[in-house]
């Protein structure tokens, strides 16, 4: 089953050089459960395009079909809402609040989206950091954290609201190799044990080579859909 | 656990603690300036509600010749018994002098009869405050409150009392004393007010007839005009039963007689008051301009976890009214405190007690709500902004602060004479535009207001100066009895002493309307002609002339308080009961005092030309060389037989006035100061912000030599600048403030030449001080930034 489906979706951003497309009539199916990796050289639209799944973008042309929403039709206040309870998202910069201990950071989606009773966001807040072998941390603030702790927070920030797909700029990108590696491997177990889907873009080839599938794009277009063996090679 | 984003909320608060605080103290600052006067204003409206109105004031007072008792019992009852009439009472009221421990000083004694007596009403004109015993005892009297200190009197001591200057002195001992709400203060009317049986006014020689009715309306007469008209009907009854009505005196219904002006004083204060809130507004502005724009990122963040606009809504308003709720609690107390003094200093003036009322609820719930809301309307357009910013944007936002300054500005600062700190220093200052612009409307805004209230300082002074340039005289004597002006003359120009000398003659007249009864009393001045020491300044029209007769000029605080009367028109006034139509020919600077001035023979009786008033030029010019003089000068008029009943310098006069007005001036003065301050708070807000915002860049400095030293000039530069630009714009921003502030001062107290622009001099004495509350202001910032190390500055991720 998909969980999203783009059609012929193009971004265009205005530069000072006249306008430029981030992503240029992409085609693209991920299925319930899968990990995709998406890659290529900076400037090629990788970031955009996970964007645009998440809705953080808007697309000027296309369909997008993401979770079961039709998000080239939807305003900004049902994405919003939309994604606060269907999608995961996950930054390079882990993006956690500096303001609320690793706990809070999690419980604030769960106060946003509000599905789940108040009685019990604590109790999934501590489960999931305990899952992530942060229960220890849980009244720290992000400064009092390492960047791999704060990256593993900031996953179960991204879960809280149990997601059906989870998107992930370069989650590695700031993290030590071991604290990388880790976090791979706790992707990989969403996938592989809870049938999240997973739409990871990086730079890594060791991230790469979890994804059970890797797209590469350049200028905007996948230039390369290859399977899991493919990227390996 | 609590919800995350009230946790959230909190945290930022207190995260940046000084900033929040700087934002609190210049809201409770402003908050607590404004909520000063509404208190006054509620506790004085409050005890007009319960002193004036409660105690039934009169709506007219009928001056009549006197009556014999049995008859006036029998007026009174028809008077009661006109449609319109409330209530009615018959007192007796005598002109007198009184003296305690002091000098002889005018008095007005009024004679009472006891509660429930045919000439009494219990619906009229309540006294409060009093003794037990009323009316006082035989052979007592009870003075008015706000008169007793300046009688000299002391209680169960003898105070005396004479009918005249040249009435023979008796005495009465002082039983009490008494409020009468409905009184100008006696310490400012220079009049002591005392109340007695009748029965003893007869005892003292002061007759025991009944020589007043008052009256109060009923709901059908509201308005002066109406009661006017009631007040004709009443005495055309009483002068059909052959009684002289000599005044009918009609005062503004439900109207304190120093109301107006009060109201005006308290509305111009109100107005910055509401000024400086309005600053302090500008300052949440900052304060949540910069915090959106710090968490640019955090909140495309929050967007991206699935907050929505009315989330991100709730929580940064919440915000605002955390600030507001914090600045209430602490600007509420002191609202209350000093607006209770201040209200008790407005009670003396209008002779209500403030004392033991209670303070509105109403007033401190709109201050709380005022602190609440503020903040919040004036960081909803920047929350609406932000929550409706795109998330990618939010998201790509990486915490530098784009360069926003015009091309001439960066033209300007491309050339290479600007010493490069210098220049760095300035682009700093204008890199946040909105945040410049508001920090030095704030700065401007309080600098304005101090600089409008020195000029208005300057404008008092001038006019005092003026009106004390045009009396050419330092002594005034006040002759016990009129005198022949021409032997009172000669005998003070004889003496080497004196330089010069005139006499004035001075007496009320009666306003005589169409139906041929007295309406109001006018004081007329009877001035020497051609007068060499009095030249005041001509405002319309002309000053008075040799040669001419029933002439008036008018000084203009007459003129304010009578608008119908205008240079050109006639008028019939009465002195003593002789009529007479006088026209006006101009209007002059006469200074607080409502008098019409006119020729001294017209004055007075044709067949005598009296004097009443002496006024002498002095040859002594210290204060100690003209004592000296004026007591010759009594001296000689008591030989020469022309006792004096009182003497002044216009020194100490000109003391007397300047010490009223100047208290004004101050107020405004301490409102431009408290403006300042939130100025200054402003400041520190924004250059703690402008350090905080750049410590990427700080780090950045320092990483390429840049001394600790070298940052925290750079500071102190753009602060100063801030301030420089603050202090180019509160200039022209003063001249519309000091006309108001001249405007409204001349409506309460007297008119003053409005100085628009501040000297040379005070503009550079402000700048200091504009400079000095600059250092203060980023001192703290400064220092900050000389501290952050490079490592954890270049680090800092907002």
């Amino acid at each position: 089953m998909t969980i999203c489906q783009l059609r012929q979706v193009r971004k265009t951003y205005a530069t000072p050089e006249g306008p430029y497309a981030a992503v240029d009539g992409i085609d693209l199916d991920v299925h319930e459960g899968e990990f995709v990796a998406i890659a290529g050289p900076s400037g090629s639209g990788k970031s955009t395009l996970l964007n645009l799944l998440a809705g953080i973008e808007r697309a000027e042309a296309g369909e997008l079909n993401v979770a079961g929403a039709a998000l080239h039709t939807m305003g900004e206040a049902a994405l919003t809402a939309w994604r606060g309870r269907h999608v995961g998202v996950v930054f390079q910069f882990f993006q956690l609040l500096p303001t609320l201990t690793a706990l809070e950071n999690v419980l604030l989606p769960m106060d946003f989206c509000g599905h789940l009773p108040r009685a019990r966001r604590t109790e999934r807040a501590l489960a999931l950091l305990g899952q992530l072998g942060l229960v220890s941390q849980a009244h720290r603030f992000p400064a009092a954290l390492s960047g791999g702790q704060q990256q593993r927070v900031a996953l179960a920030r991204a879960l809280a609201n149990e997601p059906r797909l989870l998107l992930a700029d370069e989650p590695t990108g700031n993290l030590d190799t071991a604290s990388a590696e880790s976090l791979l491997d706790l992707l990989q177990a969403l996938v592989d044990e809870q049938g999240l889907s997973v739409v990871m873009v990086t730079h890594e080839a060791a991230a790469m080579r979890r994804a059970m599938r890797c797209l590469h794009l350049r200028d905007g277009r996948v230039v390369d859909g290859a399977a899991l063996e493919q990227a390996h090679a | 656990m609590h919800d995350t984003r009230a946790i959230k909320v909190w945290r930022e608060l207190t995260r940046h603690r000084w900033r929040s605080a700087l934002v609190v103290l210049a809201l409770a600052a402003s908050l607590a300036a404004a909520g000063t006067v509404l208190v006054t204003w509620a506790l004085v409206r409050e005890a007009t509600v319960q002193g004036y109105r409660a105690s039934l004031p009169a709506s007219a007072t009928l001056r009549l010749a006197g009556v014999a008792d049995a008859r006036m019992a029998a007026l009174l009852q028809q008077v009661r018994d006109t449609p319109g009439v409330a209530a009615a009472r018959a007192r007796r009221v005598v002109t007198a002098a009184a003296r305690g421990a002091g000098p002889w000083r005018n008095a007005v004694l009024v004679g009472v009869d006891a509660a429930g007596s045919p000439f009494d009403s219990a619906d009229l004109g309540l006294l409060r405050d009093g003794p037990a015993a009323w009316p006082p005892a035989p052979g007592t009297v009870v003075i008015e409150r706000s008169s007793f200190e300046f009688s000299a009197a002391a209680l169960d001591e003898a105070v005396q009392l004479r009918a005249g200057p040249m009435g023979e002195p008796t005495s009465a001992m002082v039983a009490g004393t008494v409020r009468d709400v409905s009184l100008a203060p006696g310490w400012m009317e220079n009049l002591v007010v005392a109340y007695a049986s009748r029965q003893t006014l007869a005892a003292l020689g002061l007759g025991g007839e009944a020589n007043e009715i008052q009256i109060r309306a009923d709901a059908g007469a509201p308005t002066r005009d109406a009661v006017r008209a009631l007040g004709g009907r009443i005495g055309a009854l009483l002068q059909r039963e052959g009684v002289t009505v000599l005044v009918v005196d009609v005062p503004e219904p439900g109207q304190h007689v120093h109301a107006r002006q009060m109201n005006s004083l308290l509305m111009t204060q109100a107005s910055f008051g509401v000024l400086a809130l309005a600053v302090s507004a500008l300052l949440v502005v900052n304060l949540m301009a910069a915090l959106l724009a710090q968490q640019g990122r955090q909140i495309a963040v929050m967007k991206v976890l699935g907050a929505r606009p009315r989330e991100l809504w709730r929580m940064h308003l919440t915000l605002a009214a955390l600030l507001g709720l914090a600045a209430a609690a602490l600007a509420l107390p002191v609202a209350a405190w000093a607006g209770r003094r201040y209200a008790a200093m407005k009670g003396e003036l209008l002779n209500f007690p403030i004392d033991g009322l209670p303070l509105p609820a109403w007033c401190l719930l709109l201050l709380a709500a005022v602190a609440v809301l503020l903040p919040m309307l004036a960081a909803a357009p920047l929350v609406r902004r932000s929550a409706r910013a795109s998330v990618a944007d939010g998201l790509r936002d990486i915490g530098i602060v784009p360069a926003h300054a015009p091309l001439a500005t960066r033209r300007v600062l491309a050339v290479q004479r600007w010493p490069r700190p210098l220049a760095l220093a300035l682009g700093n200052a204008l890199r946040r535009r909105q945040r410049l612009v508001l920090t030095v409307l704030a700065l401007a805004a309080g600098g304005a207001v101090l600089v409008g209230a020195g000029n208005l300082r300057r404008g008092v002074q001038a006019s005092v100066d003026q009106l004390y340039a045009a009396q050419g005289w330092q002594l005034t004597l006040r002759l016990a009895q009129p005198q022949p002006a021409a032997a009172a003359l000669a005998a003070v120009r004889a003496l080497p002493v004196v330089r010069a000398a005139e006499a004035w003659r001075s007496r009320r007249a009666q306003r005589q309307g169409v139906d041929g009864l007295g309406h109001g009393t006018l004081g007329l001045v009877g001035v020497d002609l051609p007068s060499a020491l009095y030249t005041p300044a001509v405002l319309a029209g002309r000053w008075l002339q040799p040669g001419d007769d029933a002439t008036l000029v008018l000084s203009r605080a007459l003129a304010l308080d009578h608008a119908e009367l205008q240079p050109g028109q006639e008028l019939t006034l009465s002195i003593d009961g002789s009529r007479r139509r006088w026209r006006i020919v101009g209007i002059v600077d006469g200074g607080p005092q409502a008098v019409a001035y006119a020729p001294r023979a017209a004055v007075d009786d044709a067949s005598r030309d009296d004097a009443g008033t002496l006024i002498v030029a002095l040859h002594a010019g210290t204060p100690a060389a003209q004592l000296d003089a004026a007591m010759q000068v009594r001296a000689a008029l008591g030989d020469a037989g022309f006792p004096v009943a009182g003497s002044q310098l216009q020194a100490e006069s000109r003391r007397v006035v300047e010490d009223h007005l100047q208290m004004v001036v101050d107020f405004l003065g301490a409102m431009g100061w408290v403006m300042l301050a939130v100025g200054g708070l402003a400041l520190a807000s924004t250059m703690g912000l402008a350090v905080l915002e750049r410590q990427r860049e700080i780090g950045v400095l320092r990483a390429i030599g840049a001394s600790p030293r070298a940052v925290m000039g750079l500071v102190l530069a753009e602060g100063l600048m801030v301030t420089a630009m603050a202090w180019l714009a509160s200039l022209p921003l003063a001249a519309p403030i000091s006309g108001v502030l001249g405007e409204a001062f001349g409506r309460v107290m007297f008119r003053v030449p409005v100085q628009l622009w501040p000297e040379p001099r005070a503009a550079l004495l402000w700048l200091g001080v504009m400079l000095a509350v600059a250092a203060v202001a980023c001192a703290a910032p400064a220092w900050r930034a000389m501290r952050v190390p490079t490592a954890r500055a270049l680090a800092y991720a907002g």
